[in-house]
Formats: structure tokens, C-alpha cells, sequence
């Protein structure tokens, strides 16, 4: 007699069975989270910078700087000739070459220091706010060492949020809204489907209540939407080396779920427009494509120009994908969580209504 | 005669302008196999869609199992069983799972095995629905308008799609469900089938019922005589045909021409002067009763399949 459990299966069985679908809401984004681990991951943790040291002075000073900077663990340092070590830079064997000039110690000596020269490659990123700073501070600590000097102002930086946050850390909660984004939106596409085939219509001449078959199918997107965030975060974790909050995971749970909901009231809503099953792929895509460029998922909001910013805002991608990543790695907020919260519920509530306004069995 | 289990007068139903049903009027009584015989577009599925709770009438008044289908909602639907036209059921279930998922919206539900077996789809039990052939899809669709054991079941042209084999089949399942006591309510458009399995059969053209009477009887009342049938390809036209003794009315459709006459020896005998005087070859030449098909188009002037 309940019709709940058995619509459920058939939503089940008529996913897993259906390739397509399994494709674009399962592997696609494990794909998707997984090239973008694998090229902008931190790697392992405890991995340090190679470096070149060449060593064209023989003097104590000389020698003095090749220990302080062999003492830091984030550079691995390799000795070598200035020309085989120019050549491993150009190679990207080494992220720099730190030359220290022939005449270094005399030069010290005689109060008028040689400079160090640094070779890099400046379109590296990583050697840039990495392995530049850790270099500075290195020169610094020697410095202190061959000056006989006490450092006077020392500070303790303490950052706000969570500790490092890195490219990878921005991009991963955004990619997994971006997943219920699409989770929800597409998945309205089964009812589309339903009504284009006329089984709508059929169910309609049974008693079945309206309730228990969006009842069902919407508990159904959810479900899948669960499954979706939980693998991606996980695959976040493993492969691009994000420190997930885990103590927020049940309430990024709680979210990823509100988000599809609202998600799924608008594939509702945009699947009254469409006939068949094609005509409601463009639709969705006109409405999904936008929000993955402006809604903060893969540029911040504060590099978009001030124009823009009323399309944003109306965006409800920008919502969950800040709240996401707030709740996952405690990003700096663009909004309040209350207000993320309460915008993805007036969506839901706005589209949900709307949809049932213009359902239609045929 | 106990209560009719349908009762419908002067239904109408318009689609803008086009007066789809046009003031239908008619009963349908408990246990009785009645049909609704008519070309597409006769206003035959509307009517039936209205009596399913389907469409909303504009006027008239409908009676089903005593309750108005538009405003019965659940209680009615629990009630009647129904089989569209055109539904591609859940293309990647399998026969067994759709049966048993209609039968869970019902209190009352036949076995999903006794039903697989009733429509003699065994062997194609764990088959998925898109790749089962028109004919099975329609046997299955049959044995979901049959899930919940109703005591009426509406079937709109429920052999569509299928071999003459299949349908004699599906003929002799329809039988069994009258044999079980249930009112079925049937569309179709194959003469064959309406003078098979109809106890009554009401004719439908331009949203109206232009005869309504068992199958013989409608024969009977529109034709006293028999029809004389052959194929010439040279000389002889309709109006030619019309002017031989006893003809009461001649039709050719290209080559193939059909006499009805009051007396055949009478009629044959001008046909052989005539076709000899004009040289003209007369083949596969026989005499036959009037159907159902030469009722509809005397009635309406067109066919069937038209």
C-alpha cells in the first residue's frame, strides 16, 4: 500500500542503471576534483623545495651560509657547478639557484658585502610565495649568524583561518557545489523524462498521491547528493592533501543537502519549460553555466569588477559554494552563514512553489 | 438490468475550437464488453479519458461506479483500472518490477506472477521495458490496467502495435476478464475486434455517436443484403456498378469494387452482361456478409483506417 519505498527503488534501480547519468553525477566530478587535485594538491606534506647551491668562494663566511641554509628543512639543497645548476633550474629539476659569488667573505670582511645571486623562474607560483619567503628568511638567520647580531623586532604571525590556506583549499568546496548544483538541477531531468514517455499521466489514473512520487524522487536526488558530497570531500582529502574541518563535515552534510534541495526546486521549475528530455538539457545549461564563472566557485568574488556584482548576488551558487567552504575549510566568509542559509531557503521555498504552480502530468 | 455501471448524457468537450465529443449520451451496463469504434479523432479517447477522471468535462453529466470521476479523486482511481495509449513505462525496469511497483499504489493487487502469466509474458519476466516489442509493451500495459482487480477496466486501443497472432491472444485474455464479471470499456479501431469481443458498440465520428447497438444488430439495421466483391482493373465504375438490378448501393476504391444487393443471383447475373459486354476481366470475384467496416462507412462515408 505505501508507494514510498517502491518509487524509491525504481528511482534507484533507474539510476544505476542508466550510464549516462551515473557519468555525469558520479564520475565526471570524481574527475573533475581529480585533475584539479592532482595539478594544484599541496603533494605530501613533509616534501621540501629543491634548491641549488653553488659555492664559487672558499671562505669561512661562505662556508658559514651553506649551513645555516642545508639547516632548513623546506629546501632540499643540492651543490653543484653554476652551469649545471643554471641548466637543472631550466630543466625544473630545481625551483631556484641560490650563487654565492666568489669574493663573498673578503667582501664581508671588507664591509662592502657581495650580493647572493637567486635564480628563478618567475612564472612558478609555488617558487614564488614559497620558496622565495622560506630563502628571505633563510638569508636573514645568516646573516644574524656571520653579523653576531640579536634579531630586536621578532613578531608571531597567527592567521585567522585555518592555517595555509592554498588554491587547492578554495577550489575543492566549489567544486562540490558545483556538483549539487548539478545533481539537483539535472536531476529534475527523470521527471521531464516521466512526463515526456506519459507516465505522468498513467500515474495520474492510479491513486497514487502527487506527494509520495516527489516525495520519493526528490528523497532520492538527496541520497545521491550525499553520496556525491561525501566522495568528493573524501577524494579532496586523498588526492589534492585538503585539511578538511572534519568536525563540520555533519553540518557541510546539512548544507549540501539544503543546497540540493533548492537546487532541485529550480530543476522543477526550469523542467516546466521543457517538452522532452533534449529540450531540457539547453535550459539547464543556460542557467547552470553562468553560476560556475560567477559565483565565486573558480576566481574569488573580490577579483570580479564591481558591475558584476548584482548578477552574483543573485546567484544561488555563491551561497552554498561560500557556505560550503566556510564549513570545509574555514574560508574567509564573503557572508554571514545566516545569510547563505537563509538565501538557499528562499530559493528552495520561491522555486519549489513556482514548480508546483506550473507542474504539469502531460 | 441492474444500475448501470456508466451513465453518460450529453457530455461534451471542446479543445478551443475544435468540438472534440459533441453531446455524447450513453449507458454502459454491469459485466457488458462495450466498445467504441470510430477512426482517430472520432472523440473516442476523450470521452474515455473523461470517464477515467482524466480531462475535465465542459457540460453533461457522467456517472461511473456512482461517483462523478472529476471530483472522486482517490477513491475513484482506486476503483477502475486504465491503460492509455503511448506510455513508454520506465524504459530500464524490468516487466516484473513495474508490475509490482503498480500494484503497490493499491490496498487490493493481484500477484505480479499470476499477472506475468496471465498475459503470457513468462519468459520475458526479467526483460527490461525497452526491449520488449510493441506487442509485449502492450500485453504489459494491459496487465498494469488490471493490477488492483477492478471491477471496470478501460482499454484505449489496446491492440495497437500488435501481430494478428498477439492480438487473438490478447482477445482471448479480454474474454477472461469478462468471464471474471469485469465491465470493460474498449477503443479500437479494428472492426475485427469490435465484432469479436463487444457485446455492444457504440460508433463514434465527429465527436458524436452515430450507432450504438450489438454488432449484429447494427449490421442488420443498415444493411438487409449481402455485398458482392472483385477486382477488375478496366472500365467499370462506381456508377456503373449502382445501375445493376437489385444494387442498393456500389463502391470501388481503384481497382477493387464492392456491390451490396438485395439479391445476388439478380445482381450477378447483370454484373457477368455487363463485364462481358465491356471485356472487362472480373477477379477473385465473392459473396459475403455485411461487417461493422461497411457499417461505419455507409454511415459516415469513409473508412475505418481513414
Amino acid at each position: 500500500m505505501n508507494a514510498f519505498l517502491p518509487l524509491f527503488r525504481t528511482n534507484y534501480r533507474d539510476f544505476v542503471r542508466d550510464r549516462t547519468a551515473l557519468f555525469w553525477t558520479i564520475a565526471f566530478p570524481v574527475l573533475f576534483i581529480g585533475i584539479f587535485g592532482i595539478v594544484l594538491g599541496r603533494g605530501d606534506e613533509g616534501a621540501s623545495y629543491e634548491v641549488g647551491l653553488v659555492v664559487e668562494d672558499q671562505s669561512p663566511q661562505a662556508a658559514a651560509l651553506s649551513q645555516v641554509l642545508s639547516g632548513f628543512e623546506a629546501i632540499a639543497l643540492t651543490r653543484g657547478e653554476r652551469e649545471t645548476e643554471i641548466a637543472m633550474l631550466a630543466d625544473g629539476e630545481r625551483r631556484a639557484v641560490v650563487v654565492v659569488p666568489q669574493g663573498f667573505g673578503s667582501s664581508i670582511s671588507r664591509d662592502a658585502p657581495l650580493p647572493l645571486q637567486v635564480h628563478f623562474d618567475p612564472s612558478q607560483q609555488t617558487t614564488q610565495q614559497v620558496v622565495i619567503p622560506v630563502l628571505l628568511r633563510a638569508f636573514e638567520v645568516a646573516d644574524r649568524a656571520l653579523t653576531q647580531t640579536r634579531p630586536v623586532v621578532t613578531a608571531e604571525f597567527e592567521t585567522l583561518q585555518s592555517e595555509r590556506l592554498q588554491v587547492i583549499d578554495f577550489i575543492m568546496p566549489g567544486l562540490i557545489a558545483m556538483s549539487v548544483m548539478n545533481g539537483g538541477v539535472f536531476g529534475a531531468i527523470a521527471m521531464v523524462s516521466l512526463r515526456e514517455r506519459r507516465v505522468l499521466r498513467r500515474l495520474s489514473a492510479t491513486p497514487l498521491p502527487a506527494w509520495a512520487l516527489v516525495g520519493a524522487d526528490v528523497t532520492f536526488r538527496m541520497v545521491v547528493v550525499l553520496v556525491q558530497t561525501v566522495l568528493l570531500v573524501i577524494l579532496a582529502v586523498l588526492i589534492g592533501g585538503v585539511s578538511v574541518k572534519v568536525e563540520n563535515l555533519p553540518a557541510l552534510a546539512g548544507v549540501a543537502v539544503l543546497g540540493g534541495l533548492a537546487f532541485v526546486a529550480i530543476g522543477f521549475f526550469l523542467g516546466a519549460f521543457a517538452k522532452t528530455e533534449q529540450g531540457f538539457f539547453p535550459i539547464a545549461q543556460v542557467v547552470t553555466f553562468p553560476m560556475l564563472f560567477l559565483s565565486g566557485i573558480f576566481f574569488p568574488l573580490d577579483s570580479m569588477p564591481d558591475w558584476i556584482r548584482p548578477v552574483v548576488s543573485a546567484m544561488p551558487l555563491t551561497y552554498l559554494g561560500d557556505a560550503m567552504r566556510q564549513l570545509m575549510v574555514g574560508g574567509a566568509p564573503v557572508h554571514s552563514m545566516a545569510l547563505n542559509l537563509g538565501v538557499l531557503t528562499a530559493f528552495l521555498v520561491v522555486f519549489f512553489g513556482l514548480a508546483v504552480r506550473l507542474f504539469k502530468y502531460e | 438490468m441492474s444500475t448501470p455501471v456508466i451513465q453518460v448524457r450529453d457530455l461534451r468537450k471542446a479543445y478551443g475550437d475544435l468540438q472534440a465529443v459533441a453531446g455524447v449520451t450513453f449507458e454502459v451496463a454491469d459485466g457488458e464488453v462495450f466498445g467504441m469504434l470510430g477512426p482517430n479523432g472520432a472523440g473516442k479517447t476523450t470521452t474515455v479519458e473523461i470517464l477515467e477522471g482524466l480531462r475535465i468535462r465542459d457540460s453533461g453529466e457522467v456517472g461511473v461506479l456512482g461517483m462523478d470521476p472529476a471530483t472522486s479523486g482517490r477513491d475513484f482511481k482506486r476503483l477502475v483500472g486504465v491503460q492509455l495509449q503511448q506510455v513508454a513505462l520506465y524504459p530500464r525496469l524490468r516487466v516484473h518490477e513495474v508490475i509490482s511497483l503498480f500494484g503497490s499504489f493499491y490496498e487490493r493487487q493481484a500477484e505480479t506472477e499470476e499477472l506475468i502469466a496471465l498475459m503470457g509474458l513468462e519468459d520475458r519476466r526479467n526483460a527490461r521495458i525497452a526491449e520488449l516489442s510493441g506487442g509485449q509493451a502492450q500485453r504489459l500495459s494491459v496487465a498494469l490496467a488490471v493490477v488492483n482487480m477492478p471491477r471496470l477496466v478501460f482499454l484505449d486501443e489496446p491492440s495497437t502495435g500488435m501481430d494478428p497472432q498477439a492480438r487473438r491472444n490478447l482477445w482471448d485474455i479480454i474474454e477472461g476478464f469478462k468471464a471474471r464479471g469485469m465491465t470493460v470499456v474498449l477503443t479500437t479501431h479494428y472492426m475485427e475486434e469490435a465484432e469479436r469481443l463487444c457485446d455492444r458498440v457504440a460508433v463514434m465520428d465527429h465527436g458524436r455517436v452515430i450507432a450504438l447497438d450489438s454488432p449484429s444488430a447494427l449490421v442488420r439495421e443498415n444493411f438487409a443484403e449481402d455485398a458482392i466483391e472483385f477486382v477488375s482493373n478496366d472500365g467499370l465504375s462506381e456508377h456503373d456498378l449502382g445501375k445493376l438490378a437489385a444494387v442498393t448501393s456500389a463502391s470501388s476504391q481503384g481497382s477493387a469494387h464492392s456491390i451490396f444487393s438485395s439479391d445476388i443471383p439478380r445482381t450477378m447475373g447483370s454484373l457477368l452482361d455487363l463485364a462481358q459486354a465491356r471485356g472487362a476481366p472480373l477477379e477473385g470475384m465473392r459473396v459475403r456478409h455485411a461487417t461493422l467496416e461497411d457499417v461505419f462507412l455507409k454511415l459516415t462515408g469513409r473508412t475505418l483506417r481513414d
